[in-house]
């Protein structure tokens, strides 16, 4: 199935985005004519699929809601197969900044790093709600007491990862704990990482679907229960 | 025999029934769980040898053993419950992944 279309992938989950994802993806493939656009809708009880074809976008369709960690982990084994060399991660509700991808493919072309994490407190975050900074500060330091790793920005959804080099990179966390366990594989597998600066723009769509409060407890949960079921 | 002994016999070999048809458990695991009703069906039969074995292992009343044993053994259920249904789960994800891989389309 290798065709060696482009050497880079763009991931991106999506579930119950028809008023965004299509603006998404026309700028993606704007700013990166040259890139692989791989969207793997999660089972989306809206039109979201239907936005989301556009020209040259490969589609993949979960038939069952799993969760955002394993329609990444569709996305990274389909980008594998069709024989790129490097994934990006992109969240489909617009708060990631595609200007940011270039700097995040060059660090991984150039062999500065195997996994290249976006973070958004060495960026020009704007906006960001002081509940979603302590929550986000908190994280920070859940992900230093269970990797050692100590991270700017833990959580952060644009990554770009070397699949070549780490072709046993896989996410098995289907749902949020997935950011975490990402952290995890890079200690295991003894992956070179560096943290780049990103750009979120929250905006009151995005903020009315990101994270409660109570969900982060679900997440501290299910990594530590899908630790134990390793 | 009063009532309540004859409804949680009655309760208890109808599960026992619905078991011995259903399960598909090996013979070791089949012993173990018929070891386990037949206790369950002496200590309704005879309570008293509850207490008994309750004074044997320094607690003061059979109910309370029988309490305690009831306690770890619905834990431990819950924690198989949870690895099958984990299990049950990497499978579906599999499949699913496999079928939305297999019926990828390019959008033209």
């Amino acid at each position: 199935m290798k065709n060696n279309l482009s050497s880079t992938a763009i991931v991106i989950p999506l579930y119950n985005e028809e008023s965004v994802i299509e603006a998404v993806l026309k700028e993606l493939r704007q700013k990166y004519p040259q890139y692989v656009l791989i969207v793997v809708d999660d089972n989306s009880t809206d039109k979201s699929i239907e936005k989301a074809c556009i020209k040259d976008v490969y589609l993949l369709h979960h038939s069952v809601n799993l969760g955002q960690g394993a329609a990444l982990q569709t996305g990274i084994e389909y980008a594998k197969e069709i024989g790129c060399r490097y994934v990006v991660t992109f969240d489909s509700d617009g708060q990631h900044d595609p200007d940011d991808i270039a700097l995040f493919v060059q660090t991984l072309q150039n062999d500065e790093a195997d996994i290249v994490l976006g973070s958004r407190f060495l960026g020009k975050t704007q906006n960001m709600p002081l509940r979603k900074k302590y929550l986000l500060q908190a994280s920070r330091v859940f992900t230093w007491m269970t990797t050692g790793l100590w991270l700017t920005d833990s959580h952060n959804g644009l990554r770009a990862i070397n699949i070549e080099k780490f072709p046993q990179f896989e996410i098995t966390q289907n749902r949020m704990a997935h950011a975490s366990e990402i952290i995890s594989i890079i200690k295991t597998l003894k992956m070179r990482y560096v943290e780049k600066p990103c750009n979120i723009r929250y905006t009151e769509y995005s903020m009315e679907k990101g994270q409660s409060m109570f969900n982060s407890i679900n997440i501290i949960i299910d990594y530590f229960v899908g630790n134990m079921m390793k | 025999m009063i009532f309540i002994k004859f409804l949680l016999i009655a309760i208890l070999t109808l599960a026992f029934v619905i078991f011995s048809f259903s399960s598909r458990l090996k013979i070791f695991q089949k012993l173990v769980v018929i070891a386990g009703y037949g206790v369950v069906f002496f200590l309704i039969l005879y309570p008293s040898y509850a207490d008994e074995i309750a004074h044997l292992v320094s607690i003061k009343s059979g109910t309370d053993l029988i309490v305690y044993i009831v306690l770890a053994l619905m834990a431990l259920m819950t924690m198989v419950l949870y690895v099958g249904q984990n299990n049950n789960n990497k499978m579906i994800t599999k499949i699913i992944r496999e079928t939305a891989k297999k019926d990828a389309k390019k959008c033209q």
